[in-house]
């Protein structure tokens, strides 16, 4: 066809760009690890690195739930609520005399009905994610100090509670099961049409809805997923600390919204991979860990945290702009 | 003195314009000298000398790609150039920046409404600038004074009410008057009735000489050539980043400045492929649902179906009704003479009808994804084996339908809002090439689109025809729904009012129906 005359002025093309901002997270965790190992010897001790790979594994996995979810240009508030929540079950379940794998499995399956909740309530009542899941924030505490009568639930069941301070081939069991979670998720997100799917949703939902796209099916599987996610890191909490508390995990949510932020996800959605959360969870546990042996007060290791996400986001946009 | 003028003086003290800073109507009030403008290697604006005189509506034309934004945003101080200079009443100026640009007295309105939606219309007007007593807002004097501009001005148009609640096109009178509010003296209106209704267009025609009189110089960007014939007094040209020319409009035609823009005759343009209607595909009898009535109509391959109407007058949502989008409350559709119930969208796809939809910005793209995901989002599932997508296959079909339209773009990669109108429009009707319809449905596919790709889309619809598809063509733009369909039907108010076979009724007869007048 003829009208080549017009230029276009078009950016240079965005791919690849999700693979360097990879690496320059990576690069920053790896500065982060060399420097630490400077500062203090006992950073590189392979009690500190199971350590540090355990504190990182649960907000890793919250973290990649949360970003299908964001991708969605949605939010899930719910997520810590949930892992205190289902710490609760699995311990209750587990203290019935349910066995092991059923417990787990009926735990996970909660999570399952509590992301299909939040995605009723999205798609069917037409809440704003940030309102439906902050409800399910409150009430399942609620719920679980309900349950618990305000207690805590102790676990006997020694199989369960050892599993959390396994290795397997000398790394951490809780870390494998980070890469359980990280391999099917990037199938999901990069390789399936599913996931082509989440990015479209979040870009622009009617578009996708008019390309044929079950824009409704979509969202339920995104909140699915990340509810899901964090009912498998109530079981894990729970196997760690060997007790189910409603109360714990206090907070999570925010980590892993963090975690997936720093890892590249945009807020407004259509942004976002698998990789970048699980680097931006390590990058905060790092942090922690590197606090407390440097002794850092850890008070200020919050403001630290807080400090971190802006540099790094900002640094973000810069290079955005930059590509634009 | 008007109100009008009474709240722009307001603004003039303010601006505290040198007195120094007036010529007399008719004298360059400003002048482009060798203005370029380059993004890195890219000459986005060749070193360009155009004058504008005080008091002239001036028309810019070109195609999408050609220079007009460039040159608005220099002009309006959004991006610096690169050389050249430019005299403002005959001193040379920097407009480095959108607030030098608007103390001059220079500004823009643009296409897409840029306002707060969820604002009263004479908060809009006022936003920024509030009247006020000791910090407080004197809401019930602004909307006093913002409804009196309007009056005024000939706009009926509540300045209480919330902006949101008003059509594209009043949102796009109220910028108008906002700007006219504001002591300007040169005034860039980028493709102001693309949204807009012929009686809004109206209004706003009347608007724009009026400040004419007023003394104030107007830059009117359009693609419609009749616009330009009936407002312009001198148009310039651009082409390819190169200023070709600029005329008065009385000592030139439509046919020589398309030659200017893009070197072909209008007749190449509504070039129509003669194929042979045959088959019935698709036949509504008395479909109703939200926003239209009883519409019975048919469709044969081969053929261009043509809906012409006022914007809201039901073809949009007559279409969206028929595609699954909005709910059918009465009536039957037949699909290859077999009655069928479309209850959703993906319903739609898998009989083989697909839908181009009016909006590129709200329905037709997901404009911070790439294109090639665009294109390809409809095709996904034939893409992929179970869920997991082929990606050899992926960039394949994305690639061939880039190189097929033609879609100027360095890769599949780069983002559909990285494109021009006309390339945006390109990738939406590549998604649905790829998908194999025999039903395609074009809602306003040439809104914002140059014309050397409406050229390219219509030679397209040929195409189409004659692999055996059919197509139903709405459109608010007369001279294309006209020249193109084989049926003509006109809609007014949610109802077919009129149909006409290919050119049985001149445009006046055409136009009377769909006014109601």
């Amino acid at each position: 066809m003829s009208v080549e005359t017009t230029t276009e002025s078009a950016p240079a093309p965005k791919k690849g760009t999700n693979i360097l901002l990879g690496l320059t997270l990576l690069g920053l965790l790896l500065a982060l690890w060399l420097a630490l190992g400077l500062a203090t010897h006992a950073f590189w001790s392979p009690n500190n690195i199971s350590n540090l790979l355990r504190q990182g594994a649960m907000t890793a996995i919250l973290a990649v739930g949360q970003t299908f979810v964001i991708i969605t240009a949605g939010i899930d508030l719910s997520v810590g609520a949930i892992v205190g929540f289902t710490s609760v079950i699995v311990a209750w379940l587990l203290q019935a005399g349910v066995p092991l794998w059923l417990s787990i499995l009926l735990t996970l399956l909660i999570g399952v009905a509590i992301g299909a909740f939040h995605g009723f309530g999205i798609v069917r009542m037409g809440l704003p994610p940030f309102i439906i899941t902050l409800a399910t924030l409150t009430s399942l505490r609620g719920i679980g100090l309900l349950i618990t009568n305000g207690s805590t639930i102790s676990i006997s069941h020694e199989g369960f509670t050892n599993f959390s301070r396994a290795d397997f081939l000398g790394v951490p069991s809780l870390f494998w099961m980070v890469i359980l979670v990280a391999i099917p998720a990037f199938v999901y997100l990069h390789l399936s049409r599913f996931g082509r799917y989440l990015f479209a949703v979040g870009s622009n939902s009617e578009a996708a809805r008019l390309s044929g796209v079950n824009v409704n099916r979509t969202i339920y599987l995104a909140y699915i997923l990340s509810a899901t996610c964090a009912a498998l890191v109530g079981v894990l909490l729970a196997s760690r600390i060997g007790i189910g508390n409603a109360t714990q995990a206090e907070g999570w949510e925010l980590q892993a919204i963090a975690s997936s932020v720093i890892g590249g996800t945009s807020l407004f959605g259509a942004v976002g991979s698998v990789h970048g959360p699980l680097l931006g969870a390590f990058i905060l546990a790092t942090i922690n860990n590197g606090a407390n042996l440097l002794n850092v007060n850890s008070f200020w290791q919050r403001i630290i945290t807080g400090l971190l996400i802006i540099v790094i986001v900002y640094f973000d946009q810069l290079r955005r702009r930059g590509t634009r | 003195m008007s109100s009008l003028q009474e709240l722009s003086h307001r603004h003039e003290d303010e601006a505290k314009l040198a007195e120094s800073e007036t010529v007399p109507r008719g004298a360059p009030i400003l002048e482009m000298r060798g203005l370029q403008k380059k993004y890195g290697f890219v000459e986005a604006l060749k070193p360009a000398t155009i004058t504008f005189l005080a008091g002239e509506i001036h028309a810019i034309v070109g195609e999408n790609g050609a220079g007009k934004s460039t040159l608005i945003k220099l002009l309006t101080g959004v991006i610096r150039r690169t050389a050249g200079e430019v005299l403002w009443c005959g001193k040379p100026v920097q407009l480095a920046t959108p607030t030098e640009a608007i103390s001059r007295g220079i500004n823009a309105v643009h296409q897409e409404v840029v306002l707060c939606p969820h604002l009263s219309v004479a908060a809009n007007m006022f936003l920024g600038d509030e009247l006020n007593r000791n910090g407080l807002m004197r809401k019930r004097a602004m909307e006093r004074a913002a409804q009196a501009v309007l009056d005024d001005l000939g706009f009926q148009l509540p300045a209480a009410a919330v902006l949101s609640s008003l059509t594209i096109g009043q949102q796009q009178l109220v910028a108008t008057a906002r700007a006219a509010m504001r002591g300007i003296r040169f005034l860039i209106f980028d493709e102001p009735t693309a949204y807009l209704t012929r009686q809004e267009s109206a209004q706003l025609f009347r608007l724009i000489r009026r400040l004419r009189e007023e003394g104030v110089t107007i830059v009117y960007i359009s693609h419609r050539m009749e616009e330009v014939f009936e407002l312009a007094d001198r148009v310039s040209v651009l082409r390819d980043g190169t200023h070709v020319g600029t005329r008065l409009i009385g000592e030139t035609n439509e046919n020589e400045l398309i030659a200017l823009m893009i070197n072909r005759s209008i007749e190449q343009i509504y070039h129509k492929e003669k194929v042979p209607a045959a088959d019935v595909i698709v036949e509504t009898r008395g479909l109703s649902g939200p926003g239209f009535e009883d519409i019975s109509l048919s469709v044969r391959s081969g053929e261009i179906v043509g809906l012409y109407g006022l914007i809201g007058a039901g073809r949009s949502e007559f279409a969206l009704g028929l595609y699954g989008r909005q709910p059918v409350t009465a009536g039957e559709i037949f699909w290859d003479g077999k009655k069928v119930a479309i209850p959703n969208e993906r319903t739609a796809m898998d009989l083989g009808i697909a839908l181009a939809p009016e909006s590129r910005r709200d329905q037709g793209l997901c404009l911070n994804l790439p294109i090639g995901l665009n294109i390809n989002l409809p095709v996904f599932r034939r893409l992929s084996s179970g869920p997991v997508i082929r990606r050899r296959d992926e960039a394949e079909n994305a690639d061939r339908q880039i190189r097929n339209l033609a879609i100027k773009t360095p890769s599949r990669a780069v983002l559909a809002s990285a494109m021009s109108g006309g390339n945006q429009q390109k990738i939406v009707i590549g998604k649905w090439l790829s998908h194999g319809a025999r039903l395609f449905i074009f809602d306003e596919p040439t809104v914002g689109v140059d014309v050397g790709t409406k050229a390219e889309i219509y030679r397209l619809f040929g195409e189409l025809l004659k692999q055996g598809a059919g197509i139903i063509l709405i459109s608010s733009y007369l001279p294309e729904v006209y020249e193109l369909s084989d049926r003509l039907h006109v809609f007014r108010g949610g109802r077919l009012v009129a149909s006409h076979d290919h050119r049985a009724a001149s445009h006046e007869d055409v136009l009377t129906q769909a006014i109601g007048a």
